[in-house]
């Protein structure tokens, strides 16, 4: 009797220890996590729209004013700059890593002159940029962020349909290029 | 002779069918935990943050959705109303009060597992803050149907099926206010069912 109960006792530790390292480990191996996803779209450096059903990337975004954008991106060797402009009544845009952790978030309330002009950057490459900041960049916001790897979220809503064009507009325009350090200040940016 | 292999198979039973039922419990049974719940409304603000908790990110990485910033906004679900009665699309609700402070709100109907359903054709897809119509006073009553309703009205899928509202508000302070006794979110009652 007593050796059933051990048995069930070793059992149910053994089950414990299982729910916990499936628990822990899991991020690491899905393939259904949003990074993956983003990277399913195509290119880096490059918008892609969202819709509302789930596609082949397996993203979607069912809320019906809002129009979502997906750009993935690798900081290892250049930033990135994130430009878009538009007559939107709201945007936001979120930078996540490869693990989907928050990295940055932001709305048009915060930002300079309405439109978004992030630049995203590894630690290193900040360091460098900062030391003689181009003429291009004074009104850009600076993100720094550790993790070579991840993938912006650009939002914006039409709250009314007739706004929707204007929001497809913004969302199109949107580029995520990658931004060369010691280019010619107004060589390559002229958005 | 077959005692020892037996308990030890027993053991093993025990410990692979439990830790993976009990894991696949925990992911579905929630996003993990750091909650909010105000009435019939709940939202994860750090669900998409690195000091979110294991089961929140074991929980996004399976889901695999684009989950909304702390500058972006947040995203409350209701899938029972005030009485603890799940939602479904043959009972009729109404939302009435008002949302916590947020630059723009909206509103819409999904399906038990967060996906937009069928929009009814020639019907709106959802509310939001900029056209509902409100009381004197500045807070709303909507109407969550699948027959029209005066009003403010949220259409619902004609069918019987279990549904999720999914209220989002835009530019908030909510997600970081440490006051959050002082937050409110509109009431969700139940009208009646079918045609009672």
């Amino acid at each position: 009797m007593l050796k059933i109960v051990f048995t069930v006792i070793t059992g149910l530790v053994g089950a414990a220890l299982l729910h916990l390292i499936i628990i822990l480990a899991l991020p690491h191996f899905t393939g259904l996590d949003a990074y993956t996803g983003v990277l399913a779209k195509g290119d880096l450096n490059r918008f892609y729209g969202v819709g509302k059903r789930p596609d082949g990337s397996g993203l979607s975004d069912g809320d019906p004013f809002l129009q979502s954008a997906v750009c993935a991106f690798d900081i290892e060797d250049q930033p990135v700059r994130l430009v878009a402009g538009g007559d939107v009544p709201f945007w936001s845009l979120a930078i996540y890593d490869s693990s989907s952790n928050e990295v940055f978030s932001m709305n048009d309330r915060t930002s300079v002159d309405g439109g978004v002009d992030v630049l995203v950057a590894s630690p290193v490459a900040l360091t460098t940029l900062r030391k003689a900041l181009p003429e291009s960049l004074s009104q850009s916001i600076l993100v720094e962020m550790p993790r070579a790897e991840g993938y912006v979220v650009l939002r914006t809503l039409s709250p009314r349909k007739s706004l929707e064009d204007a929001a497809q507009a913004f969302l199109a325009g949107a580029t995520c290029d990658a931004f060369a350090i010691g280019a010619t200040p107004g060589a390559s940016s002229d958005q | 002779m077959f005692r020892v292999p037996l308990y030890v198979a027993l053991a093993l039973i025990i410990a692979f069918g439990g830790g993976i039922a009990t894991t696949l419990y925990a992911l579905n049974a929630s996003s993990g935990f750091g909650a909010i719940k105000l009435g019939a409304w709940e939202a994860f603000p750090r669900a998409q943050t690195a000091d979110a908790d294991p089961y929140a990110k074991s929980h996004r990485a399976r889901a695999g959705k684009l989950l909304l910033g702390t500058a972006e906004g947040l995203k409350f679900t209701a899938t029972q109303d005030d009485g603890g009665q799940p939602l479904r699309s043959s009972c009729r609700y109404r939302i009435t009060g008002q949302t916590p402070p947020a630059r723009l709100w909206t509103l819409y109907v999904a399906d038990r597992g967060g996906n937009a359903p069928i929009a009814r054709d020639g019907l709106p897809a959802g509310l939001n803050s900029w056209v509902i119509g409100r009381q004197p006073d500045s807070s709303f009553v909507i109407s969550v149907a699948a027959d029209a309703q005066s009003g403010n009205w949220l259409p619902l899928p004609g069918d019987d099926r279990a549904v999720t509202l999914a209220l989002t508000l835009f530019d908030t302070p909510t997600a970081g206010s440490s006051g959050l006794i002082d937050l409110s979110m509109p009431q969700l009652q139940r009208i009646g069912c079918g045609h009672a």
